[in-house]
Order: structure tokens, then sequence, then C-alpha cells
């Protein structure tokens, strides 16, 4: 089916519809613009998921940063903390180194200032040694505390020392670590211009795996870290760290911690994030919650769709059930007409010396058959019979009932019965008990030549007969309704009619109004039918236009006016 | 004759009473015409079965009655042994007169 099927084009079809049309109307529907497509729901739960994605990338991004930031200032603080540690190496060295320069190496006075610090339940050394320098008289003097790991190997202690005094740095640092007891060394030449002295020390041996832990300092309790003496990080370098393995994972930061010849490198990664758990955990609550909302906002719009389009086909389908309805209403209203025009006379039979017309003006709504008619009947060539009837209430039943009474008229009047003789037999036709319904008739017999009108009235309304400009309404003998009595009787009043005159029969509807007396009416009748000197079908126009109030009740009206 | 009163449906309202006589009252007020006819009927129809003796229409509080009003009265009247129509206004009065129906109704002034 064509998304562009025009809608229009179903609708305006022949009155009497097919079940063929109507299913090309719906089909041609069901591509309305009203309706909402239905991969909405995913193209919003794709703009909720690349939402979400930012919104996780910008958190986790945010977290990242903030994260590296403080791990860099954490790293910063370690380093000092590392700094202030190697002071307390150097400071005792230093005073001993002056102190063998001053005593040109007294042994005994450098032991007992030494020796406390190789003592004790913490000692800050192992061991500490002083060496003399110098061409052919270099080697250790005296040693405090543990053997000394460097003394056992002279040559590479002669080539530390050098390397040392030609850096003209005041304290080396050598890494002893790859010995059975792996430990650090540090020398510090004496401050004297010839360095005659060195005073060398050894660290307590390190563990083996190098592992330890600075339970006691707040600094390390959120960290991973890793020192290494130099700055290449290499395993050989390692002197201490909490991890079992390295190196570190995640995200690290590291800083140089200059000290004397050498440097160390401090490596830290954090245990805990150090920003919090909870922006840590943010990018996965914001994804999660994201995709939930994207899910739900998808489904909520094919719901809505849903709804939308299923309230889209009732309207369409109340907007078919409306047409059709409409199209139903014109076709009985279409009926209701054709039926009551066949029901009245075709055409209305010529007399010799008579002008007739009549006219019958459906209810304003329409859809229902009246009960009014009139009819024009001629007995002979200068006698007929002019009757306007009415029967209660509307639709089929009404009509069909005026129907018979119509045709039992015309044959009555075929056997030349008199008026009442006529409304006496139709009386024992109709009876409101079986059928509910009453019927007013007026008969009037019309003798063109002699110039004279019999007229009987079953319950209906006088009829006008207007002369030299003045209108007098015919009232007879009155007899009830055809349909009340079955055993009904009538009689008819005569009069003769003045030359040239005009006699009007009509239904309630030209003179009835509600809340208002039928006299006034009539006497509107009156005077607009006097006051009006048009010829026949231009009177019966005027008066149905001017007269008829609401136009809720059909209306019939039939005239006949004397030529001479 | 008939009374449509464009597609509204006219007001209307019955209250139905016994009388003497195996009688039944029913007083009618509002307007009564073809749109509502059905409703007096069905209101009324049972009961006037079984109060087959005397029926009094009040219509006192009628402001108006169209021909398929008074075809229900006037076949009620078939029904019933006596019928009679009570406080009828002028203008109903002049209709009922116009169609021959005051004895058959029994209009009472």
């Amino acid at each position: 089916m064509s998304a562009s099927g025009p809608v229009s084009g179903a609708v305006a079809g022949p009155a009497r519809g097919t079940e063929g049309e109507h299913e090309t109307r719906s089909a041609s529907d069901t591509a309305h613009g009203g309706r909402w497509p239905f991969w909405l729901p995913v193209a919003v739960l794709f703009i909720g998921l690349i939402l979400t994605g930012v919104l996780v990338w910008i958190s986790a991004s945010t977290y990242s940063s903030n994260e590296r930031r403080l791990l860099n200032l954490r790293v910063k603080d370690a380093a000092a903390l590392f700094s202030g540690a190697f002071a307390s190496i150097q400071t005792p060295l230093a005073s001993a180194a002056a102190l063998a320069d001053a005593t040109d190496g007294d042994t005994t006075k450098f032991m007992q200032f030494i020796g406390p610090y190789t003592t004790g339940k913490t000692p800050t050394f192992g061991s500490v040694t002083l060496w003399r320098l110098g061409a052919g008289q270099s080697g250790p003097l005296a040693t405090v505390g543990a053997p000394s790991e460097l003394s056992a190997n002279p040559s590479r202690a002669e080539m530390f020392f050098a390397h040392t005094a030609a850096t003209r740095s005041r304290l080396g640092v050598i890494g002893l670590l790859t010995q059975a007891q792996p430990r650090l060394g540090y020398a510090f030449t004496s401050p004297g211009l010839t360095g005659r002295y060195v005073v060398y020390a050894e660290s307590r041996p390190l563990p083996a795996n190098r592992r330890s832990k600075f339970q006691s300092s707040s600094t390390f309790t959120d960290l991973h870290y890793a020192l290494y003496l130099g700055g290449l990080q290499r395993p050989e370098d390692l002197l201490v760290t909490d991890l079992k393995t390295l190196p570190m994972t995640g995200q690290t930061a590291s800083d140089s911690i200059p000290f004397g010849s050498n440097s160390f490198t401090l490596i830290v990664s954090a245990r805990q994030p150090l920003v919090g758990s909870f922006p840590q955990r943010l990018p996965w609550l914001i994804a999660i919650v994201g995709v939930l909302l994207s899910i739900g906002a998808a489904l909520l719009t094919l719901r809505l769709i849903q709804r939308r389009n299923h309230a889209e086909e009732l309207a369409e389908s109340l907007e078919q059930i409306a047409d059709e309805n409409r199209r139903l209403y014109s076709e009985q209203r279409t009926i209701a007409q054709t039926l009551q025009h066949a029901l009245l006379p075709e055409a209305l039979p010529k007399i010799r010396g008579v002008e007739t017309g009549a006219r019958y003006e459906a209810g304003v709504d329409g859809v229902d058959i009246g009960g009014d008619w009139y009819d024009l009947i001629a007995l002979d060539d200068h006698r007929l019979l002019l009757v306007v009837g009415d029967v209660s209430g509307r639709g089929v039943r009404a009509a069909a009932t005026m129907a018979s009474l119509r045709y039992a008229i015309h044959a009555y009047a075929a056997q030349n019965d008199p008026p009442e003789t006529i409304l006496t037999k139709l009386s024992k036709l109709v009876s409101v008990g079986s059928t509910g319904q009453l019927a007013t008739i007026l008969c009037a017999l019309v003798d063109v030549e002699a110039h004279t009108l019999t007229v009987t009235s079953a319950g209906h309304l006088p009829p006008l007969l207007i002369s030299d400009g003045t209108g007098t309404f015919i009232q007879g003998a009155v007899g009830v309704p055809i349909g009340v009595n079955t055993g009904a009787t009538y009689t008819s009043t005569a009069v003769s009619t003045p030359p040239a005159a005009t006699l009007l029969a009509f239904t309630d509807g030209l003179v009835e109004r509600r809340g208002e007396s039928i006299d006034a009416g009539l006497e509107r009748l009156q005077h607009a039918a006097t006051a009006d000197h048009s010829d026949l079908e231009e009177l019966l126009s005027r008066l149905l236009e001017e007269l008829r109030h609401d136009g809720d009740d059909d209306t019939a009206i039939a005239g006949l006016r004397w030529l001479d | 004759m008939a009374g449509l009163d464009g597609n509204n449906i006219a007001e209307v309202t019955f209250d139905l009473a016994e009388a003497d006589g195996n009688g039944l009252r029913v007083r009618i007020t509002g307007e009564l015409d073809i749109t509502n006819v059905d409703a007096l009927e069905s209101a009324v129809g049972s009961a006037l079965a079984r109060h087959p003796g005397r029926l009094i229409l009040d219509l006192s509080g009628l402001r108006f009655a169209d021909s398929s009003a008074i075809a229900l009265w006037v076949r009620w009247s078939t029904a019933v042994h006596e019928i009679e129509l009570r406080d009828v206004s002028p203008i109903l009065r002049r209709v009922i007169d116009s169609m021959g129906l005051a004895d058959t109704l029994n209009v009472k002034p």
C-alpha cells in the first residue's frame, strides 16, 4: 500500500457505496498522515543510549582526571616523606666525616660517635665503616655493627668512592642489591679539601622479596607503592614495595627523589579511589540508569504510538460512520421525499372554468414521511372532489394509512358517492384502537358550473373561501376524525360561491404555532390570502413561504379558483 | 399535524394515581408531541390495563399537545369505560373542538 494514497479520493463517491469501495477506502486511510511511525521508539532508544554514553564518558573522564590529580599530589607528599627520612641518614654520616677529618682518623672517637646509630631496637644503619683514601694507604680503618659487604670487595669500593668524589657529591649511594643480603650503601666524604676520609654506611639488610609495609605512616594507608633506586625502575633496582607482583597496574603516579649522587623513584597507585567510591561508581550508575531510562522511554513511545494510532483509527472509523450516517440520512430523506411525492397526485385534473393548484411541503428535517396529503379528483366535466387530509403521526405507517385512505376516496368517488358518504365509509376502514392513528379529512365537492360547494369535515380545519378581497371560513358541521369511531356518520354543508371565488383547503402545518391558538393562525391566513391578488400558483407559493412558521410540520394546501 | 420539535425531545413528566371507580388519574406536565408521546403511552399503558374503569387526564400543567397526543387520548378513550380531560387550556380546547373531539374526549372546563 502506498503511503501517499489520497484519502479524499475515496470520500467523494456515489451515494450508494459498495462493499468494495469501503475496503478501498479503509486501505487508503491506513496511510493517513496522522499516524506515527514505529521506528520512532528505536530512534528514542538510540538517542537515549547516545546521551547515556556521553554522560558516562564525561563522568568517567572527570573521575579519571580528578583521580590523577589527587594521585600526583599524593606522590609528592610521599616523596617529601622519603626526603625527610633520607635527611636522617645524611646527618650522622656528615658529622662522623667531620669528626674523622678533625681528629685525623681517630677510630676510637669515630666508634664512640657512630656506635649508637648501629645499635638499639631500630638502628639507623646496619654497619658504618671509616675509610681512609689515598694512594697506597686506602682501606677501612674501623667498622661498627655488622661486617660491611663493600669491604669484602675493595676494588668496587675504590670505584664507588672515586665516582662519588668525581661527581663532587658529598653523599654517594650504591645499591648492593645482588648480594646475599641486599642492602644500600652510603658514602660521605670528609668535608676537608683533601678528602682523606670517607664514612661509609650500609643499611640493614632489605627483605629478600623487598616487601615491606609503612603501616604507621598515614601517607601510605590508601596507596600501593614501589621505590626504586635510580630512574630506570628495573626489577633489580627495587628497594621496597607493598605489592606481591610488579609492575603496578591501573593508574600510577611517580616522582623522583634526588639523593646525593643518586636518586630514588617512587611509584604509587591508589588502593581505593582517592576521590571516593561514589565518583568511581557514578559512570556505572549513569550507564545503568541511562540504559533503563532509554528503554523505558522507548517503550513509552511505543505505547504512545500505539495509543495514538489506535485513536487515529477510531477517529477515522467514526468519521466513516458519520459519513455513512450522513449518506443514510440523505438517502432516507430522498426516499421519504420520493415516496411522499409518489403518494401525491402526479398531475391535477383540468376542468374547464376553474384553475387548480396544490403544494406539499415536507417538515424541515424531511427524514420521515409525513401524513399530510391533498387530492383533486375530476368526477365529470364540471364537478370535482377536492380533498385535504392529515394522518396523525409520521413514518411509513402514517404514509400507508394515508395512501389507503386516498385510494379509497378515489374508489368511492368513482361510485359517485357524495362527500358525507365517502367519509362515513372511510370511518369503517380505520380504527385508532388497532392502528393508533387518526386522520382528519376535508372533502369538498365542487360544482364548477353551478358555483356550489358541498363540504364535509372529519375533524379537519375549515376551508377558506375568498371573494372580492374577503375571506370566509366555511364553518359547517365537524364530525370526528376518521379512526375515532367506526360507526361515525357525517353531514355536509352546502354553500354557493360568488363569481371568481377562490377556495383554499389546507392542513394545520400552515396555521398552527406552538403556544398560540389556531384562531390566530387562521386569521393570519385569512389576512395573507385576501391581501394577495396574484394568480393561484403564486398565491399558494407565497402562503407557504409566509405562513409556515418553524417548518417542523409538513403542510399540504390545495386551491381552486373559478375563472368566472 | 405531527409536531416535530427539531431534533430535541420535548420535556414532559407524568404522575399516576388511582382514582375512584377502578380509575386512573394521570397528571401530565410539560409539552407532549410526537417525540415523546411513546413515553407517555408506555408509562400509562399497563396501569390503564389494570384500571379500565375511568381515566382522568389532569392537563393543568400541559403547555402543548400535538395531534399525535390527541390521537393517543382518543385511543385510550376506546380502551376505558370513561375518559375525562380536566383543566384543558383554551388553546388545546380550541384544537380539540376543531377536530370535533370534545365529546369523544369528554373535555371538562
